[in-house]
């Protein structure tokens, strides 16, 4: 075999080819329908332009995703993400709105690691309550789910709390070096989040819990710490996701934030690449999938087709992918494959005996 | 041991009673019935006054106002008891909501419509069910996916609540029998009726047919050798469980449509939950293999309970609701997260 031909051959079956391929030709989609899609202007030194924009809205379902990534590497699932970034926001308004000096960068400050803080609380308590209670991660999160939904109007009492802080508005809507604040939150949580657990053997830990509890733990993996590691980091990238999410609006809607954004999370995880089986995991796949759901969204208003069908569209692609990574669909592809390279090689050597 | 203790044996008869009552099995139901009976001293100590707490019409507004979840946690019993989990319900509740809301101005006959309703939710749940049956995909992470479908096409209908003018459907939900006056009133809608008939049918599918056997056989788990121990076929009892919850959603979501007399893309979020919440605290195992249909008739009238003692504490609003269920279900599930651990 050439040099080329083994490149491509490894370029195809790398685990992103397809997630990537995906992305370029949405994007390419747009771009033909409508020209200057892909163009990118600078305004006061700020970037500009319809893939910023896909970039931005990224930031928020990739923190989400991040996470959950993590939680379903060990074979579980976070179903509390959205009520949690309801919470965190509502927390952080509402500590925004009693405070006197809302418009101090201390201020702001404080406000962040408050819901930050009150998140990382719920992600701990989600894994509490797989770990030491035992209780199947979906049943444990969607208490949450539901509950913390409200928890978020109890903090808010109900109301749609907004408040100004030009400070902690920056987070959302501001610049730094060029490109918005949100895709900078997100890209400095997916450098730390890598480091964590890929320069470490946490990754690799995560992976083998997914795989085979049992067998981790008779291997001296300490599955119950590493587990409620993943949810607690599930939990605190989610609060994080909240505040970048309301940042911009100023607004803690207890109802409608992160409604249905564990559908966006675990849509991008799947598309990534990374099994909902749990085990291997793929936070690089997890970049693309946000960048394909955000394109997905932004393609459907160029192609002028009603938004409302967006989590349609969103469900039948969850369902897809399930299906194609279902164990019995990849046993039976797996049958045929072999039955078809036996067949070949029983034709080969009836070739060969008459010669 | 019961079936060894014949009536003719020398153990006191009351013995034999008292064993039966106190039989591990019953436990779970046990602790709910005691939880409703608890409920209701406390109900009546607070808030007895001169005509009473427990009295029929509190009954009667029970029933009226959580029959379309009785009717969801009928649905959800069969497919906890599989070890499985329904998450789509809420979500279909909505769709046939809506869906009703659309077809009635366009002029069709009203038994059609609701039939078209029913057949959406048995369709769902046909989708889950071959998801988890023939592609072998984790039940909440099938029906996971079919509840994000069943909202987006919600979404699809229409974003906007829809009201439901049509004349025979509103006589139908206007409908009602009343006995009694004041605090002994009695009042039974169509809503009531339904859920109770479904729960008969319930009560007889899985206690005394062979698919019901096959239904605990399942939940029972040991990758499918307790069943062929017992002589029953799995076959395709899973897919079956999953249309059942399915086509429960759909007339839930009828009768939810009568009691709000409206269409919405939002409404039924958290339903679920609500479901499988009733279903455990009437004393159903989470991980499969025991549970009562009547005990989940104990476990949504705990549940309605709740909700009303909230009300009348002056916790009225939404979010205490929400917060108290959740904190009831915590508690039931490690509950039963001790009972089955000291089991094995």
């Amino acid at each position: 075999m050439t040099a080329p031909t083994e490149l491509a051959r490894r370029v195809v079956h790398h685990k992103l080819f397809w997630p990537v391929v995906a992305l370029l030709v949405l994007l390419l989609a747009a771009g033909v329908r409508s020209p200057g899609f892909l163009s990118v202007t600078v305004q006061d030194g700020h970037l500009f332009g319809q893939v910023i924009d896909i970039m931005r809205g990224a930031a928020t379902p990739l923190l989400l995703a991040l996470g959950m990534a993590l939680v379903i590497a060990t074979g579980g699932i976070d179903l509390s993400v959205g009520a949690v970034m309801a919470i965190s926001l509502a927390v952080s308004l509402q500590f925004l709105d009693n405070s006197a000096t809302a418009d101090q960068p201390s201020t702001a400050v404080v406000a962040v690691l408050l819901g930050v803080a009150v998140a990382l609380v719920l992600g701990a308590f989600n894994g509490f309550m797989v770990t030491v209670l035992g209780i199947q991660p979906f049943i444990a999160t969607m208490i949450l789910m539901v509950a913390g939904r409200g928890i978020a109007m109890l903090i808010t009492k109900g109301q749609i709390t907004t408040t100004t802080s030009p400070p902690f508005k920056t987070i959302g809507s501001g610049f730094f070096l060029g490109l918005p604040m949100p895709v900078i939150i997100a890209a400095v949580a997916f450098v730390v989040v890598v480091i964590v657990v890929r320069r470490t053997a946490l990754g690799m830990l995560l992976e083998s819990i997914g795989i085979n509890r049992e067998a981790a733990r008779l291997a001296g993996v300490r599955s119950r710490n590493v587990t409620w590691f993943a949810y607690a980091a599930s939990g605190l990238l989610a609060g994080l996701a909240g505040i970048v999410y309301g940042a911009p609006t100023m607004a803690a809607d207890a109802n409608n934030i992160g409604l249905m954004k564990e559908m966006d999370a675990i849509l991008c995880v799947v598309l990534g690449g990374t099994s909902l089986m749990g085990g291997k995991f793929y936070l690089g796949g997890t970049v693309v999938g946000a960048l394909i759901l955000t394109t997905i969204e932004r393609v459907v208003i160029i192609f002028h087709i009603p938004s409302q069908t967006t989590p349609l569209f969103k469900a039948i692609v969850i369902i897809a992918v399930c299906i194609a990574q279902s164990p019995v669909l990849l046993r039976r592809l797996d049958l045929r494959r072999l039955r078809r390279a036996s067949r070949r090689r029983a034709e080969l050597a009836s070739q060969e005996v008459p010669a | 041991m019961t079936t060894l203790t014949s009536p003719t044996s020398t153990t006191p008869r009351w013995r034999t009673a008292l064993r039966r009552a106190t039989d591990r099995r019953y436990m779970p139901v046990a602790g709910s019935v005691l939880t409703l009976v608890l409920m209701l001293v406390v109900g009546e100590m607070r808030y007895g006054g001169s005509s009473g707490f427990l009295t029929p019409r509190l009954v009667s507004n029970l029933l009226v106002d959580n029959s379309y979840l009785l009717v969801l946690a009928i649905g959800m019993t069969f497919v906890i008891i599989t070890g499985g989990i329904d998450l789509s319900v809420g979500a279909v509740v909505a769709l046939t909501g809506l869906v009703i809301a659309t077809l009635l101005p366009m002029g069709l006959p009203l038994p059609v419509v609701l039939l078209v309703a029913v057949l959406i939710g048995s369709t769902m749940g046909l989708i889950i069910g071959v998801m988890v049956q023939v592609f072998d995909i984790q039940p909440f992470i099938a029906s996971l996916g079919v509840m994000f479908l069943a909202r987006g096409l919600a979404n699809v209908v229409s974003v906007n609540s829809l009201a439901i003018t049509d004349e025979g459907f509103a006589s139908l939900a206007a409908w009602s029998l009343t006995f009694g006056e004041k605090a002994n009133q009695f009042r039974v809608n169509a809503a009531m009726l339904v859920a109770l008939v479904l729960l008969l049918v319930g009560f007889y599918l899985l206690h005394y047919t062979r698919f019901g056997r096959t239904v605990y056989g399942v939940g029972v788990g040991d990758a499918g050798n307790a069943i062929d121990l017992m002589g029953l076929r799995a076959g395709r009892t899973v897919l079956w469980v999953y249309v059942i919850s399915g086509t429960c959603a759909g007339i839930a979501g009828i009768l939810f449509a009568l009691y709000t007399k409206s269409g919405y893309n939002l409404t039924g979020i958290g339903m679920e939950l609500d479901a499988i919440a009733a279903v455990v605290i009437g004393g159903t195992i989470l991980t499969g293999g025991g549970g009562y249909i009547l005990g989940t008739a104990v476990g949504v009238m705990v549940y309605g309970l709740i909700q009303v003692l909230i009300s009348r504490e002056g916790l009225g609003e939404a979010w205490w609701t929400k917060i108290f269920i959740g904190a009831v279900l915590l508690v039931f599930v490690i509950v039963q997260r001790f009972l089955t651990a000291r089991r094995r």
